[in-house]
């Protein structure tokens, strides 16, 4: 249960996460404003069918996490 | 709420055995008292869920699962949503946390809560059974003038392994809730706090309770279910279809509250009490409420449950949590509706309906009562 494996390296990543996510608040209210959108409308959900706004929002957490690795 | 935790003694001695050792068996049949009569009335009269046809909501089995459950192999059953292994390795896992203490906030109410509906009844349990103990949540809140002897059971030994130490004299049996290693007609009282929605044959389950009480001996268990969970459900459905085209259980299915007196009844327990508590915990995000189910060994181990989520699937289902459920302050609310059961095994002394056509008022003068009849007057 020593030094570094795949688990604890991914359980690591997985610890940032919260503070990544939290950087992109703006693009992740985007993004869920178009999903939540569908459940009240006529629209129904299909795949990809918010791909701009998670395009958008995934841009911004990977590079929050190069930001945070240097 | 916990008017009952004094100080705790440490004559509580928990002696962990592999091997089933049946209680003793006393002959005593509790002495009826009119106030434990009254407070099982008042019980009664608010247990009030109609019927219904359905048996139990976790029949919904997906055709994958009928082959899982020909693999399993497990003759006799006439379910199998879960897989009882992999929730033993998942428990295991929890217990040997470093900081599993930290993960027990759940457990700990709800077994204050199971140890509140203890207190009601007014009577010494001489010895008592705890299905599915964790670390011995009810028991922490229990007297012994209540409870004078206790049987704890759980799937996970190293969860025995760490039960709290409370003043009752305890004995620790790693026994699975689906097979109930002791004799019939053993126990005074049953409980159970929140283990019992990881059965796979819950109707078999109630039954086995049923039969290790002793005849007037009340069972009584809290378990998730209704809409537990429904935040994270919904978003990960959610999250899954617009990334992935399509989105398969990640929550495991509950037995619905309409069930669940039918159930009982269907166990052979009768006075029934069913009520739902529904507690909300709110989390600063998506990523805290599933490891924190983790820590509690709560991860879904259904057959029909998909091993791997997708880290994009991920990111979106956080970002549709937030912008769904989270409230100005950031944090997002997960609900754990709590079932409550009470049932008695049927005894000669137990209160019950009068007979049909013995009563001699209508239902139709309901509204005149308060009015002095003109009967009286003349």
């Amino acid at each position: 249960m020593s030094g570094t494996n795949v688990w604890t390296r991914s359980r690591e990543r997985m610890r940032r996460f919260p503070e990544l996510f939290a950087q992109c608040s703006g693009e992740a209210a985007a993004y869920g404003k178009c999903v939540t959108a569908t459940t009240t409308g006529i629209q129904e959900l299909r795949k990809d069918l918010c791909g701009k706004e998670f395009d958008a929002l995934k841009t911004c957490f990977v590079t929050a996490a190069k930001k945070g690795v240097k | 709420m916990n008017n009952a935790i004094g100080s705790r003694f440490l004559n509580g001695s928990c002696v962990c055995r592999r091997v089933l050792k049946i209680g003793s068996v006393r002959l005593l049949v509790p002495q009826q008292h009119d106030a434990a009569h009254l407070q099982r009335n008042v019980m009664t009269a608010h247990s009030t869920f109609p019927p219904v046809k359905e048996l139990s909501s976790k029949i919904r089995c997906s055709q994958w699962t009928e082959i899982q459950r020909q693999l399993s192999g497990r003759a006799g059953g006439t379910m199998n949503v879960f897989d009882r292994t992999m929730k033993r390795r998942q428990k295991k896992w929890a217990a040997s946390l470093q900081d599993s203490d930290k993960y027990d906030y759940l457990r700990d109410e709800v077994g204050s809560r199971v140890a509140d509906r203890v207190y009601d009844i007014a009577r010494t349990f001489p010895l008592a059974l705890d299905i599915g103990c964790g670390k011995s949540h009810i028991a922490e809140h229990l007297h012994k003038e209540v409870v004078e002897q206790l049987f704890l059971t759980d799937i996970s030994e190293k969860s025995l392994r760490n039960t709290r130490e409370s003043e009752i004299p305890t004995r620790c049996v790693m026994a699975d809730e689906e097979f109930l290693p002791f004799k019939e007609n053993t126990f005074d009282l049953v409980v159970s706090s929140l283990s019992l929605h990881w059965i796979n044959d819950l109707p078999g389950a109630l039954r086995q309770i049923n039969q290790v009480l002793k005849p007037d001996g009340v069972f009584i268990g809290a378990m998730v279910g209704g809409e537990t969970l429904y935040e994270l459900r919904c978003s990960l459905q959610l999250a899954e279809l617009e990334r992935e085209g399509g989105f398969s259980p990640h929550v495991s299915p509950y037995t619905a509250v309409t069930d669940l007196g039918n159930l009982l009844g269907q166990a052979g327990f009768s006075m029934l009490t069913v009520d739902i508590d529904e507690i909300q915990v709110h989390y600063p995000g998506i990523l805290e409420v599933m490891s924190d189910l983790q820590g509690m060994g709560e991860s879904n181990c259904a057959w029909n449950r998909k091993s791997m989520l997708h880290r994009d699937t991920i990111l979106a289902a956080a970002a549709i949590y937030q912008e769904m459920y989270g409230s100005e302050n950031r944090s997002v609310p997960a609900t754990f509706e709590i079932l409550y059961m009470i049932g008695w095994k049927p005894h000669d002394s137990q209160a019950k309906p009068a007979k049909r056509g013995s009563a001699n008022v209508s239902f139709g003068d309901l509204s005149k009562i308060g009015q002095p009849s003109t009967k009286d007057k003349s």
